[in-house]
């Protein structure tokens, strides 16, 4: 007999954002796009909330979002996927859970109709001034215009995300790239006006509306206490630090080393809010007169600093120009985080068993979750129209989900300090030892002064305290029944660790057509076989330079004779098992992996074949309890040499690895 | 080129353990044939049932490759150098496991000890590599063991 060389008859490779990773400056970016954005409205809001002393308290927040965004970086050195349902979920249980998801989707539901509103007034404040300069006799209806422009990107996002477009940290940062060079120049252009005509701080004095005293107007005694009016003041204020749980859904797509990357993020998103929200608004109050920041620049303040600057006319419309389309970009670029947002954490909920089955239907063109898209969409449309274009109310309702999903997430993270199952490689600093715990001091402390500041805006916000609970009332109520309704289906999905992984896989018929995309120095070639058996990958992805070394993670499906001429090349739900765990090995150490499934009717032949043709340097594999350590070595060194063509190929390091052993040879 | 670590299979290949097996058999004839047939190389180190048991123990894990040749092998702690045997088969055996028909098949003991290891891998290797199909009918063709090592030797 002269046997036919073996095929692979089919590769599959698998294709998921999860399996490339950015850097802090991209992931940075990504939450600043969210995060920054507030710059645009929330001094204007605090001014109409309690008059000229809101830089003071919008600085106060970007102080503040320091201490959270530690909080966001402990959460996110013990879980992967570390937001708020997850640390919820781990400390206070299910109902909390859910209860402070509900308070989430609030807050992503509100952060969409605010930022497209904001948008709006700003590109119809710059019409005003550039329109008659063009001889277009055309009044623009500033609210009317904000809520056509907003409904109109919501509905662009809307139908952006039913068809799946993944949202882009490249382009995301290119936006930020942008809001820093425009933010730059107005900060410079700014401080050489305040040079030019003295600068004044603003003052420390509280004026507040009879609006925003909400209830608290039956309490003028309450008002009398200073710190109080300080809370007050502060809670007006809180809608600076929105944004936050993107950085928990961006940390798994960040770089290796994870912490250390995820440190630095925080540590320039921090800067950036300090500098541009902090700074600008600070700016903004120097050089716009009080009145034009009450009354015109109410919700186009850093427009209003474009054009309140020394300089010739022409200039500073140029400059407003600028400040309009930069601010646009990153404020509707927020449009889309909140759906994406929303539709990644009710898609996260609907896995563990608590979102009926009717949520997850798939589009039958696109395959996304258009129905959780729609009902997101079709709220925030609501909110828009419902607002009228006024930033003010909007901006009253947003601080209750920000505010409540921060307290439950903080709570959670103090009460996890006494958990001993949850190593963490990062600590939020100021702790006590007592025992085996580190108490978190300086964590309680921040969870005093924002659980203080959250029940006071209860009192003070009554759009957000109604509205807010209302909208987590509804939520509640919806994951209650959907849970019970699979519970009656006895279709109660398992609660995982993590999430499942959405994979994609990409059918090639040949080994060679993936060899270009493998173009790293170094190749390490993993075969992987088992979920749970994976401490051979987990050895290579704690030890391998990712910046020079290709790692292909390789799953090799047995199929003998005929039967492989029926193969379909559809991944198995085993298979899927078993690359979801490879994808989360790889998200946990932050470092790109190749993870392709082949058909065979050998694994070792499928092993050698492709670590030859990758031209990879070491074969690491975990250990077979079947055949052991020895035999998976003989039988790869068998398969080696069959295939070898003479001195074409170099000899490879075929490693076994197993927990606290290995054995490393050579194979030439 | 023969690397350091490798050891030439032609060096412990005696032509006078060279076997050509007419007509039909069976996998473990085969294994059987060539166990007795090394056996007076190694009969001062282990008894013939201590080496048939350790060979079939091994062979319950081993598989025989596509090129059509079968490498029955063991590690022995009393034996302190290769020794080999190889049988060819011009007719051939099935392989019912693997649905191949298998034409030579040489059988390799190797000490048992992990300084070997590496060579014994090499040596795997190397048998898998030069045991292509084209050379197993090439030896097929052949009537005796001089002329099985000869080839052997040069394609090494």
């Amino acid at each position: 007999m002269n046997p036919q060389p073996l095929r692979f008859k089919q590769v599959l490779v698998l294709s998921t954002a999860m399996l490339s990773f950015i850097s802090f400056w991209k992931a940075a970016s990504v939450v600043l796009c969210d995060m920054g954005s507030s710059a645009y409205y929330a001094g204007g809001i605090a001014m109409n909330a309690f008059g000229p002393a809101f830089p003071w308290y919008v600085l106060a927040v970007m102080v503040f979002s320091g201490l959270m965004l530690m909080v966001y970086v402990e959460s996110c050195a013990m879980f992967v996927r570390g937001g708020v349902y997850k640390v919820v979920n781990e400390a206070m249980g299910h109902s909390m859970a859910k209860i402070s998801v509900s308070a989430l989707m609030f807050d992503y539901v509100v952060t969409g109709p605010i930022s497209a509103v904001s948008a709006g007034l700003y590109v119809s404040s710059l019409l005003y001034n550039v329109l008659p300069l063009m001889h277009v006799n055309w009044h623009v209806p500033h609210k009317l215009f904000a809520v056509l422009f907003a409904v109109t990107v919501t509905i662009y996002f809307w139908r952006e995300n039913i068809k799946g477009v993944e949202e882009s940290s490249d382009k995301n940062f290119k936006i930020m790239g942008f809001v820093t060079l425009v933010g730059a120049v107005l900060i410079v252009w700014a401080l050489a006006t305040v040079y030019i005509r003295g600068f004044k701080l603003p003052p420390f004095e509280l004026k507040f509306s009879k609006e925003s005293l909400g209830w608290m107007v039956n309490f003028p005694y309450l008002q009398t206490i200073g710190l109080v009016g300080v809370f007050m003041a502060f809670g007006h204020s809180i809608l600076a630090l929105s944004g936050l749980e993107t950085l928990a859904q961006v940390y798994r797509e960040i770089e290796d080393p994870k912490i250390k990357n995820l440190k630095k993020a925080a540590f320039a998103v921090f800067l950036f809010s300090i500098i541009f929200t902090g700074g600008l608004t600070f700016l903004s109050s120097s050089i716009i007169p009080p009145d034009l920041i009450g009354g015109k620049y109410l919700d186009n303040l850093l427009s209003g600093l474009a054009l309140e600057l020394e300089g010739p006319y022409w200039a500073r419309l140029i400059l407003q120009s600028f400040v309009v389309v930069s601010g646009s970009l990153m404020l509707v670029g927020a449009v889309n985080t909140s759906l994406v947002g929303s539709n990644g954490v009710l898609n996260r909920v609907a896995e563990d068993g608590i979102l009926h089955d009717w949520f997850r239907h798939l589009h039958k063109k696109y395959g996304t979750t258009y129905r959780m898209i729609n009902i997101v969409a079709m709220i925030q449309i609501i909110v828009i129209i419902l607002s009228a274009g006024n930033i003010y109310l909007l901006g009253e309702a947003y601080a209750f989900g920000v505010l409540w999903s921060l307290v439950f997430k903080t709570i959670s993270m103090i009460i996890l300090r006494f958990k001993p199952d949850f190593p963490r490689d990062w600590m939020f600093p100021v702790n006590m030892k007592i025992g085996k715990v580190q108490f978190p001091v300086g964590m309680c402390v921040t969870f005093i002064f924002l659980i203080t500041a959250s029940v006071i805006n209860l009192f003070t916000k009554r759009v957000a305290t109604i509205s807010g609970i209302t909208f987590t009332i509804v939520f509640f109520a919806i994951f209650q029944i959907s849970e019970n309704m699979n519970r009656k289906k006895a279709r109660l999905y398992a609660q995982d660790d993590d999430s499942e992984e959405k994979l994609n896989m990409r059918k090639e018929a040949d080994i060679a057509t993936i060899l270009p995309e493998l173009d790293k120095q170094r190749k390490i070639l993993v075969p992987v076989r088992n979920p749970n058996n994976l401490v051979h990958l987990k050895q290579v992805l704690e030890t391998a330079d990712d910046e020079t070394t290709d790692i292909i993670v390789l799953a090799a499906k047995i199929s003998k004779g005929i039967q492989l001429e029926g193969e379909t090349g559809e991944i198995a739900p085993e298979d899927k098992d078993l690359f979801t765990s490879v994808v989360l090995l790889a998200e946990k150490y932050g470092k790109t992996v190749k993870p392709m499934l082949v058909f065979s009717n050998d694994p070792f032949y499928s092993i050698a074949q492709v670590a030859q043709a990758a031209g990879a340097e070491e074969i690491v594999m975990g250990v077979s309890g079947a055949v052991g350590a020895e035999v998976q070595l003989e039988r790869l060194a068998m398969a080696w040499g069959m295939l070898k063509k003479m001195e074409t190929v170099r000899p490879v390091t075929a490693k076994v690895v197993w927990e606290g052993r290995q054995l490393s040879y050579k194979l030439s | 080129m023969i690397r350091q670590e490798e050891v030439p299979l032609a060096a412990i290949l005696q032509s006078d353990y060279v076997f050509f097996l007419k007509g039909k058999a069976t996998k473990e004839e085969v294994v059987k044939l060539l166990t007795d047939g090394l056996y007076p190389q190694v009969k001062d180190f282990v008894t013939s049932q201590v080496l048939y048991s350790k060979i079939t123990e091994v062979e319950k894990l081993n598989n025989v490759l596509e090129t059509g040749f079968y490498i029955p092998h063991a590690k022995l702690a009393e034996i302190d150098r290769f020794y080999t045997a190889l049988a060819i088969i011009p007719n051939g055996f099935f392989d019912p496991k693997s649905g191949i028909t298998v034409k030579a098949a040489l059988l390799l003991l190797t000490p048992n000890r992990p300084i070997f290891f590496q060579q014994h891998l090499n040596m795997l290797s190397k048998l898998s590599r030069l045991f292509q199909a084209s050379f197993i009918e090439s030896l097929a063709a052949m009537t005796n063991g001089a002329q099985v090592r000869e080839a052997v030797r040069k394609a090494e």
